[in-house]
């Protein structure tokens, strides 16, 4: 048994068909690669061949997927039998910090846990609040109404079977001088972290520290690259900065940027993590290339560490 | 008719499907190299479909909503300056369509967020200078029949809520100079065959947007729908296809995406089964019509192609 098993996270964008019966004539019809996008078929059997046992869905996924499918429980079928599952979703609690916004914050996130539980999922990997622009810096007490909400709604998903993980943006109104603080003021039991490696080293963390310090808190990861670690707050805080205007990319395939990834896998050894580790390919041009260069990078340079 | 009056709807750009190399789209680069090779295309007018959804998450890069423009341009004056300097005189219409707000079985949330941000695109639309405002007069039918199984009974009060919102917006269109016209989709609940009781409805204060291949895709002649429809037109758009559908495909959860068949629904124009020759002969010749045109490549497998195939159609109609 491995101690870990490989997701990905959907960056898919709306996959049109479930199943295409008719691909060579589809195919035909322009003769253009697009037939190879347009059906979950295919994608999760790519996934399937390329072993990513496991798929992260989005909230923003839930639109197409759900009258596509009829339901969480459909999807998580016909993935299953192309040898996926879901692992869970990623949550946005929007305006959590907010004190006025309590209810509501629990509310959607105890929507969101549901929903994962329909999937079959167990993750629900949670960005804290919004964007820091037009919100940050926030008050330690809107930090603390934060770690409030994430609490509640951890207590709901712990009940439920479901670990919420802390999951940061490097854009995020929770940022490099309340992330941490924002973790200690959570229940340890209740509410668990998500370590997106390019996200927090943008942000500022050393990767290596920060599992270091919170390797008990550490429920799965978003697996990415990065060679923009530390960016000054003038781009972090700035009005929606993860889509650059001149496609510059902030995330890449791991190995193809600077992060230390075996370092990392050392660590990982040593903490003897157990779990799904969720690759992440945000801004890739070709999501199936990312995902067979990624296979080959675990496989050849991380596996050997730890597996 | 003259070609260098029709505009190309940036509908040719595929947002929301997946495909290799889309990430490009949503970054601001993309848009202002498109604007220099639309014009080059020959095209010096275009029409923006106007899409709240990248107000949300960040993803400002896609110009297609206020919020956008504000975003990387500071005002929409100044993005219509870029336009003009990349060769973009005008901005003909705006499109809006509202099954981003279908998703739940709450009617008062999809006419809420409907009518919000259909009356912001509106304001829009009048400060870019457009002349038409097009917009879809409900979901699709089969992403309502989804979260409204009971449809039948709902009908009634949805059409009277529908009649409300677009009487209200006609009223503030009529006030800012921009035409109310509504899309004739094969998908609507008020498709080719309902649109006209809808527009009687709404007692002369909207037009309608005549498309070619949604006719085609819903078996009705548009020669003959044009001829005796032509008073109540306020917008056409030339569009392909070589779909019919034969399976209540209209009816399904996912209209352009035919279920059981994959293909490729709306092709470039000049490219597919509807007579465009004929259409653009009918508008020009018999029935002097003098309202906007607007071709539209959505759906295209390549942007680039569609544009240039676009141009050697206008070329050939205009022969």
């Amino acid at each position: 048994m491995r101690n870990i098993r490989y997701a990905n996270m959907c960056h898919w964008k709306s996959i049109p068909y479930r199943k295409i019966d008719n691909f060579r004539d589809f195919y035909y019809e322009d003769r253009s690669n697009i037939a190879y996008y347009s059906d979950w078929d295919n994608i999760l059997k790519y996934q399937s061949a390329l072993g990513f046992e496991g798929i992260e869905v989005a909230p923003w996924d839930l639109a197409d997927i759900l009258p596509l499918f009829g339901s969480p429980e459909k999807f998580a079928e016909f993935a299953k039998e192309r040898g996926v599952e879901v692992i869970g979703m990623f949550h946005g609690a929007h305006a959590s910090h907010a004190a006025d916004h309590f209810d509501e914050a629990v509310s959607a996130g105890r929507e969101a846990v549901d929903t994962i539980v329909k999937f079959g999922g167990t993750y629900m990997n949670t960005c804290p609040t919004q964007n820091y622009y037009g919100v940050g810096p926030l008050t330690r007490d809107e930090v603390r109404q934060c770690a409030k909400v994430m609490n509640e709604i951890g207590k709901y998903a712990t009940d439920n079977g479901v670990k919420i993980g802390l999951h940061n943006e490097f854009f995020c109104a929770i940022n490099f001088d309340n992330h941490r603080e924002l973790i200690e003021s959570t229940d340890p039991n209740l509410v668990h972290y998500c370590v997106d490696t390019a996200q927090i080293a943008i942000m500022g963390e050393d990767i290596l520290k920060f599992y270091h310090d919170y390797h008990d808190r550490i429920s799965t990861f978003h697996l990415k690259d990065t060679a923009s670690q530390n960016l000054p707050d003038a781009v972090r805080y700035s009005q929606d900065p993860e889509i650059t205007d001149d496609g510059t990319r902030w995330f890449w395939e791991p190995g193809q940027g600077n992060l230390d990834f075996k370092g990392l896998y050392r660590l990982l050894k040593q903490y003897e993590f157990k779990g799904w580790i969720s690759v992440e390919y945000d801004g890739s041009p070709d999501l199936l290339a990312s995902m067979a260069m990624t296979r080959y990078f675990l496989d050849n340079e991380l596996r050997p560490i730890y597996d | 008719m003259k070609s260098e009056n029709i505009a190309i709807s940036l509908d040719l750009i595929n947002r929301h499907y997946q495909e290799p190399n889309r990430n490009r789209y949503e970054s601001r680069y993309f848009w202002e190299e498109l604007y220099s090779l639309v014009a080059a295309s020959g095209f010096s007018s275009i029409e923006m479909p106007y899409e709240p959804v990248w107000q949300f998450g960040g993803r400002s890069g896609v110009p297609f909503n206020r919020y956008c423009i504000n975003t990387k341009y500071g005002d929409v004056a100044t993005y219509r300056t870029l336009l003009k300097e990349r060769g973009i005189d005008r901005v003909s219409g705006i499109t809006f369509d509202s099954n981003l707000f279908m998703r739940n079985a709450n009617l008062d949330f999809y006419f809420g967020a409907t009518g919000h941000f259909a009356r912001e695109a509106l304001g829009y639309a009048a400060e870019i200078g457009a002349s038409y405002f097009a917009i879809s007069p409900s979901p699709f039918y089969g992403r309502m029949a989804q979260y409204h199984p009971d449809l039948q009974n709902v009908m009634e009060d949805f059409t009277a809520r529908t009649v409300k919102l677009l009487s209200e917006l006609a009223e503030i269109a009529a006030g800012s100079g921009v035409e109310l016209v509504l899309r004739n989709e094969y998908w609507s609940l008020f498709g080719p065959q309902k649109i006209v009781s809808l527009l009687e409805a709404l007692d002369g204060k909207a037009k309608m947007d005549v498309d070619s291949a949604n006719l085609f895709i819903a078996g009705v002649s548009a020669e003959a729908f044009i001829k005796n429809n032509i008073r109540q037109i306020g917008c056409v758009h030339l569009t392909d296809t070589n779909f019919t559908d034969g399976n209540n495909i209209w009816k399904t959860a996912n209209p352009e995406f035919p279920e059981g068949r994959a293909t490729q629904v709306f092709r470039d124009p000049g490219t597919g089964s509807v007579n465009l020759e004929s259409i653009t002969t009918l508008l020009r010749d018999e029935l002097d019509y003098r309202g906007p045109i607007t071709c539209s490549a959505r759906q295209t497998r390549d942007p680039f192609r569609a544009l240039t195939r676009t141009r050697a159609l206008l070329n050939q109609l205009e022969k």
